[in-house]
């Protein structure tokens, strides 16, 4: 596996780099081709999140068309959820449903998840 | 002095009898040979046989009496996260089956009293951060020991009579790379072939074989740049988080040493390499081993042959597909493999290609695959942002990981297709290895209908070598789980939403149903003891390609239970 935490100029690339993976020195790979070398970079400690490039490498695989509708998981746009019932969702998951993510963001990463799932809209593409 | 009522009596002594078959079983070894030789009483390997038929040649159930079909016994295996997936296994008289987190079941198979029960202890905190997980889909049996897989990266061998553990090998790192096993695994010539999830994880997919009597490991191939050659297949050391994997179990060819694999998908899922994928994108080049059939030597693993069903794979219809259905057929050794992609592919016994054909009416990720030379035409490769016409099939794929059945008496194949489509808007992503390895998908999408209407399934009876139909029954939603078929001139099919059918394998003709209480994404089996044929089917929803329904096709499924699931077994009145 890689050995160190990468990062892109393209900001919409996932930078993924807890508060505590950056302490512990734990590690990012970029396999998306020639420039991935030239970037190769040690993220800067409290990057922002980017949940959108998060949703189509990961969370999307169970929130439909990028959180905009049901699928394995519930449509997450105009949720009546409250915010600390994702908050706690994401963080702890539901057995057999919602993967735990505690262990992968730390709270302030979680409460940049909300925000993004509470300004989602309607795909106008 | 009370009386024991007759009935009660000569219940009494059934139950007796049943038990003494089922322990005068243990006496007799599953071994490589008996499973090579089969015998109708058993089904002693996921697939039923090395042959791989899913197929009974028992006859007592048969078109005249299957109305008469009633539940024998019920096994209820608890926390059924995500329903039940597994096909038990049954070898002199005794049924061996799981269920979610790996719980482990030696059932006496007449009377479904329980003989021994294994519940491991798992990593609980590794397995909530899983997405496909705790589903187990069965074991396999061998040199007196029941071998399972677990979701925190260990091959457990159970002895066959006790049930107690006879060794625990940790075989990956799934706190690190988040996969583990659920699938069955193979027993040949003494060694435990299984393989790791992969696909969309960042990984290489790794396949083991473990040494059956001590449970060390004798080999390991990775299905992501397995060789030197491979490597070359990935740009810009895309390898190293290439996905792969062998997440179903395929079968062995004695006649060649051979063990027959199918191997998952690369990651991302979706590339956004364009038309130029050998040099652009996430993994530029063909990615060997990935969506790919491989032959390897049971002893060594080493590779002996492969063909790459679909090269670059960028739509998910990977080859982990573990059915090798072994044909003789006019002086031929055949072997079919569903591709997840509804292509069905015809081999001869070094995975040289004889044929290819589809199952799906609503294929277009490629225009045709070419039957002589299996080159894909008119292949769709993406680039980031919106994909205008939705793809075809849908990521559940034109077929299920499940399996269909052959019947060497009608000379029929009968498999499920699936009728389903996706939009989808492609965007670049960066495979996250840190600190657990998590999905990379690569696009965000949704399940569509297909052109030609509302999604459906179909059970088709087809020539297994030439994809002639000879006739198909329609679903509206489509099946997930195994079909079986018998020497009753019967096929079985446990449908989604929760009843078993029977039909008349020469016809398609209904001739039976019966309402199971939960759908079907399981194995289906038949066996006998004591001279008694039985159907065992699991029955309990919930997982990858079923999560979906609630949403998509509501009624039913939006009360199903998605943590529930029975052992059901059917036997004549």
């Amino acid at each position: 596996m890689c050995a160190r935490i990468l990062m892109r100029r393209n900001p919409r690339i996932l930078a993924f780099p807890t508060a505590s993976s950056i302490l512990i020195g734990l590690v990012l790979c970029v396999s998306s081709g020639r420039e991935a070398a030239a970037q190769q970079a040690p993220a800067p400690e409290g990057a922002e999140l980017d949940v959108k490039a998060l949703f189509t490498t990961t969370c999307g695989w169970c929130h439909s068309d990028g959180g905009r509708a049901a699928g394995k998981g519930p449509q997450l746009m105009n949720s009546a959820r409250t915010d600390d019932f994702m908050k706690n969702r994401i963080k702890n998951g539901k057995e057999g449903a919602m993967p735990a993510f505690g262990g992968t963001f730390d709270d302030s990463q979680i409460d940049t998840i909300v925000k993004y799932i509470r300004s989602l809209k309607p795909d106008q593409g | 002095m009370k009386r024991v009522p007759r009935n009660i009596a000569r219940s009494v002594a059934l139950a007796i009898g049943a038990t003494l078959a089922a322990s005068q079983a243990f006496a007799q070894p599953v071994d490589t040979a008996r499973i090579q030789a089969g015998d109708a009483n058993d089904w002693l390997t996921y697939h039923g046989s090395y042959r791989s038929y899913h197929y009974s040649p028992l006859d007592q159930i048969n078109t005249n009496n299957v109305s008469n079909l009633n539940v024998a016994w019920i096994h209820i295996p608890g926390r059924s996260t995500r329903g039940l997936q597994s096909t038990p296994v049954v070898a002199d008289g005794v049924l061996y089956y799981t269920g979610s987190y790996s719980r482990t079941f030696a059932l006496n198979g007449a009377t479904g009293e329980v003989i021994w029960s294994y519940i491991p202890e798992l990593d609980e905190a590794l397995i909530s951060r899983q997405t496909h997980s705790p589903y187990n889909r069965g074991v396999a049996i061998g040199d007196g020991k029941v071998y399972v897989g677990t979701m925190d990266g260990r091959l457990i061998a159970l002895d066959m009579k006790t049930g107690k553990p006879a060794w625990d090998t940790k075989l990956i790192d799934s706190q690190k790379l988040t996969v583990g096993f659920t699938g069955a695994p193979l027993f040949a010539k003494g060694i435990v072939v299984i393989g790791a999830q992969g696909g969309e994880w960042p990984g290489r997919g790794p396949i083991f074989g473990v040494d059956a009597a001590t449970g060390a490991k004798k080999w390991e191939f990775d299905t992501v740049a397995g060789t030197d050659d491979a490597m070359k297949t990935w740009g810009n050391d895309s390898w190293r988080t290439g996905g792969g994997g062998g997440w179903m179990p395929g079968t062995y060819d004695v006649d060649t040493n051979t063990i027959w694999w199918g191997t998952a998908n690369p990651a991302p899922l979706y590339d956004w390499s364009g038309a130029d994928y050998k040099t652009q994108g996430a993994r530029p080049g063909d990615n060997l081993y990935t969506s790919s059939v491989i032959g390897l030597d049971v002893d060594t693993g080493k590779l002996k042959f492969y063909h790459q069903e679909l090269p670059h794979d960028t739509w998910d219809f990977d080859s982990a597909v573990g059915e090798f259905v072994m044909l003789d057929r006019d002086g031929q050794k055949l072997v079919v493999h569903p591709n997840k992609s509804g292509y069905i592919f015809v081999y001869d016994r070094s995975a040289g290609l004889k044929n290819v054909w589809r199952i799906t009416e609503n294929s277009n990720f490629v225009k045709d695959i070419d039957p002589k030379t299996g080159e894909l035409i008119g292949r769709r490769d993406f680039s980031a942002g919106k994909v205008a016409e939705p793809l075809c099939p849908h990521i559940s794929g034109g077929v299920s990981w499940n399996a269909g059945s052959y019947d060497p008496k009608t000379g029929l194949y009968y498999k499920l297709g699936q009728e389903w489509c996706m939009t989808l808007t492609v965007a670049k992503t960066t495979p996250i290895t840190a600190p657990q390895v998590q999905l990379n998908i690569g696009a965000d999408f949704k399940i569509a209908p297909p052109p030609s209407g509302e999604i459906y399934g179909h059970l088709d009876a087809r020539d297994p070598v030439t994809g002639a139909k000879k006739w198909e029954v329609r679903f509206p939603e489509p099946p997930l789980a195994s079909v079986l078929s018998t020497g009753g001139n019967l096929v079985f099919v446990p449908d989604s939403r929760g009843t078993i059918h029977a039909y008349n394998a020469e016809t398609g003709a209904e001739l039976w149903n019966h309402s199971d209480g939960t759908g079907h994404q399981g194995g289906i089996v038949s066996y006998a003891v004591n001279g008694k044929q039985y159907i065992a089917v699991t029955a309990g929803f919930g997982g990858m390609a079923s999560d979906d329904y609630a949403p998509t096709f509501g009624g039913v499924y939006k009360s199903m239970p998605r943590d529930d699931g029975a052992l059901i077994v059917y036997s004549l009145k």
